[in-house]
């Protein structure tokens, strides 16, 4: 009697760990894809990008955009702009309003926003907000913020470099808070280190020389980047070079330029890194001189 | 100010016509004989061990307003007394119509006033009185400390002429015919006086007597809406500080809604036992009314002090004043409430506001210039009608994007300008030729293409004589990076040796 009644406190206590743990794979999974499935993936424009993605960005996730050199920070910032209209565009449910929040330190190269250059990109000036605190802690405090308030459309997060202080748990509850409230949350690394974060993904975005158009021919072409996903938690990585079109808000794919891999620079100081002490110097410390070439030029 | 029973007598000094006299002075320093207008070296004679100070005007203005800031306790009009020509105008006016039954009357008003300040280390002469000119001749020149109402005329007429509030010089002439108190000019035919002394004389009497209104004018703003908690018990905690909050920001809803009003600028007075009052200051977007909110927002502001909010000895008196309110718009609200309360951007602005300062939420304004640092700012949001620069700012980009046909997705602005341009060596060809090589941050870069130039004339009404003409080109080096760069100065006519400078990135 007693034996049979501890068989089916047994039974029911399996089937409570049983149920807990569907539960909580099931909440793994989700955390995994870093979306629910309640907010439709936000798509980039361009198909291989998209398919890649298997349908593009989860919305309510937290994704990082990192520019590896300062210089390449006005590519980096075209493309976290771009997706950031895309989900303006989108209209999801009355969503509107971009929150820029910046960390104090980007503000050392001096480089703000230009109204003038985000209308002919394709953005209305007037829908960001820009959120600029006095220290790293009240910027990840305004991210946090931002990124829990369900009616905004999308969160920039700029940051410099790798602080330590934005580590992988301040990173989780901004991917937490975005995931509940359904905005996209975006981290832009100012000239930052590949770092482990809670982010669903991580884009390198390097910028691309302009298109050959016989109608331009020296004109200064439209913009193009080269984007990299070096982190994909949902599925693959890649690498792709795109363009951004203002006119319909979206990126579409575009050929590499001829002279662009046929005519590396001339200068071995092109190729030298910022700083040398970075993590993988390797392979980037000056160039191959083509000594007949010089030889001839001496001659 | 009491202090240790042993110490010397007190007196503060200044430097009246070359002389060091004495300014103030405590009670131990007047029952050893020393006198106000003495001579220090006549007071040192008499007591040796006078500890003395010299005055300090802005300090003592300092503390006078601090001490009106926490008369507000009892009444929101409270003025400094502003009587030019009197001496010795180290007062406060306290309009307290209205107030008193708040504190048991009259009485107990004074009495409490009397006995906190007193508690603060403060000796303070109190008159109550129907007009602010019978108060301030009574609490200097008389003993009484609540003046009947209807009885002030007959109470001030045997104090002396200089609780007119009239200059010195004008007392002593006024003495030197006989006239010593204000009894002795209430009396006297009108003319003949204002003839002699001038018509300052008889406005004084007038308003001392009441024949004449005198408005005092408050130091702050009265604020539009107001309700208070006192506690027998003072309060230390945050939490509790936090619970009488949401408790006030209750009761302040009904009163709006009554109204058709929404809070925009809110402000919390904490009033500490000693005396300090702890100001915070609370602003929004938009028009609000919404308990939860309110209190979210001040415990924001709360969390955002850079010192914690010293609760000492603890607050006995909380108050939440509304100082700004706007027309509140219910249908909007009903719209917004199909979104959970405290979601919208609006509340998310006020919060991020709160506790990082106004200043640091922006939002983007246009100027109507081509000078491109100039042609736009940045202004907290809170200063902003959201609607109305949403607005502006929408017509503005429009006149400002070039109605040029440009070939699809060429764009002639960057999106990250560097607040100053910065200067770069560069070779270019002259007079007006595109930069060929540059380098600009320790880097060299050489172009490949380039475009250019845009010409932006100087703002010469601005800038006067000497301003330069910007040539700006769009050029792109041979890794693919795209700049917005200009020369500064036409070659040949502005200058012989233009300046080149970087201003912006492209994406």
């Amino acid at each position: 009697m007693s034996l049979s009644r501890l068989q089916t406190a047994t039974d029911i206590l399996q089937a409570c760990t049983r149920a807990y743990e569907a539960k909580a794979c099931q909440a793994h999974r989700e955390m995994a894809l870093g979306g629910g499935e309640t907010s439709s993936p936000l798509t980039l424009g361009a198909s291989a990008v998209d398919h890649c993605l298997e349908g593009g960005l989860a919305c309510g996730g937290l994704h990082e955009v990192r520019s590896p050199l300062a210089r390449d920070i006005g590519a980096a910032t075209g493309f976290a702009l771009g997706l950031a209209a895309r989900a303006m565009a989108a209209d999801r449910g009355g969503r509107a309003g971009i929150v820029w929040v910046t960390d104090p330190a980007t503000r050392v190269d001096g480089g703000g926003l230009f109204p003038a250059g985000l209308a002919q990109y394709g953005l209305d000036p007037s829908c960001l907000t820009m959120v600029e605190p006095g220290d790293l802690q009240g910027a990840m405090w305004a991210a946090d913020e931002a990124a829990g308030c369900a009616g905004l459309a999308a969160l920039i997060f700029q940051i410099k470099g790798n602080p330590a202080r934005f580590d992988m748990t301040a990173t989780r509850r901004l991917m937490l808070r975005a995931r509940g409230s359904g905005v996209l949350a975006l981290t832009l690394r100012q000239s930052g280190e590949e770092e482990a974060s809670a982010a669903a993904t991580r884009w390198r975005v390097n910028t691309e020389m302009s298109g050959a158009d016989d109608n331009y021919q020296n004109g200064v072409g439209a913009m193009r980047l080269s984007l990299t996903l070096e982190r994909n938690r949902a599925g693959r990585t890649g690498q792709w070079l795109l363009a951004w079109n203002p006119k319909d808000r979206s990126f579409h794919h575009a050929a590499p330029n001829p002279q662009a891999r046929a005519n590396p620079s001339a200068h071995s100081l092109d190729r030298l890194p910022v700083s040398a002490n970075r993590r993988d110097p390797s392979g980037k410390m000056g160039q191959v001189l083509d000594l007949r070439r010089d030889f001839g030029r001496a001659s | 100010m009491d202090a240790h029973p042993d110490a010397p007598p007190v007196v503060v000094t200044d430097t009246i016509k070359n002389a060091i006299r004495i300014t103030a002075l405590d009670q131990r320093a007047r029952n050893s004989g020393v006198r106000l207008n003495q001579s220090l070296s006549d007071a040192r004679a008499l007591v040796p061990d006078l500890d003395c100070h010299p005055a300090d005007g802005a300090r003592n203005r300092a503390l006078l307003l601090k001490i009106a800031g926490w008369c507000e306790r009892y009444t929101p009009l409270v003025a400094l007394d502003a009587a030019p020509e009197a001496e010795g105008n180290h007062g406060l006016f306290m309009d307290i119509t209205g107030c008193a039954h708040l504190l048991g009357g009259e009485a107990g008003l004074v009495s409490d006033l009397e006995a906190r300040l007193r508690a603060q280390g403060f000796h303070a002469r109190l008159c109550l009185a129907d007009t602010p000119g019978a108060a301030w001749a009574m609490a200097r020149y008389g003993q009484a400390r609540i003046i009947a109402e209807g009885a002030h005329a007959e109470a001030i007429l045997p104090l002396s002429l200089s609780g007119l509030r009239l200059p010195p010089a004008m007392v002593a002439s006024l003495g030197r015919v006989g006239l010593k108190t204000i009894g002795c000019i209430a009396g006297l035919p009108r003319a003949p006086l204002a003839a002699r002394f001038g018509a300052r004389l008889m406005q004084r009497l007038d308003q001392a007597l009441g024949r004449e209104t005198e408005a005092i004018s408050p130091i702050m703003p009265v604020a539009e809406l107001s309700t208070e908690r006192r506690f027998a018990e003072p309060l230390t905690h945050h939490d509790e500080i936090s619970h009488v909050t949401a408790a006030l920001a209750e009761g302040i809803i009904e009163p709006l809604e009554r109204r058709g009003l929404g809070l925009r600028h809110g402000r919390l007075k904490l009033f500490r036992v000693d005396g300090h009052v702890s100001e915070l200051d609370v602003q929004t977007a938009r028009p609000l009314r919404d308990a939860p909110l309110i209190r979210r927002l001040f415990a924001e502001r709360i969390a955002g002090l850079h010192d914690d909010l010293d609760a000492g000895f603890g607050f006995d008196l909380v108050r939440l004043d509304v100082v700004h309110a706007d027309p509140f718009d219910a249908a909007q609200a009903e719209m917004m409430a199909g979104h959970s309360a405290g979601q919208g951007q609006d509340a998310l602005v006020d919060r991020l506001g709160a506790r990082l300062g106004l200043e640091r939420v922006q939002r983007f304004v246009l100027a109507d210039t081509h000078i491109p640092e100039r042609s736009f700012g940045r202004q907290p949001v809170a200063h902003l009608g959201a609607a109305s620069a949403r607005q502006a700012a929408g017509n503005a980009v429009l006149a400002l994007t070039p109605e040029i046909d440009l070939p699809a997705g060429i764009v002639t602005r960057p999106l990250i300008l560097f607040d100053r341009p910065e200067l770069m060596q560069t070779i270019a060809e002259v007079p007006d030729g595109p930069p060929l090589k540059f380098r600009w941050r320790g880097v060299a870069y050489e172009v490949n293409r380039s475009e250019g130039p845009e010409r932006i004339a100087c703002e010469w009404w601005l800038d006067g004589r000497g301003a330069r003409t910007r040539d700006y080109f769009r050029v792109e080096d041979r890794q693919g990076y795209r700049f917005w760069m200009f020369r500064h100065g036409l070659y040949g006519r502005e200058t012989s040796d233009p300046a080149w400078y970087m201003h912006g990135l492209f994406a």
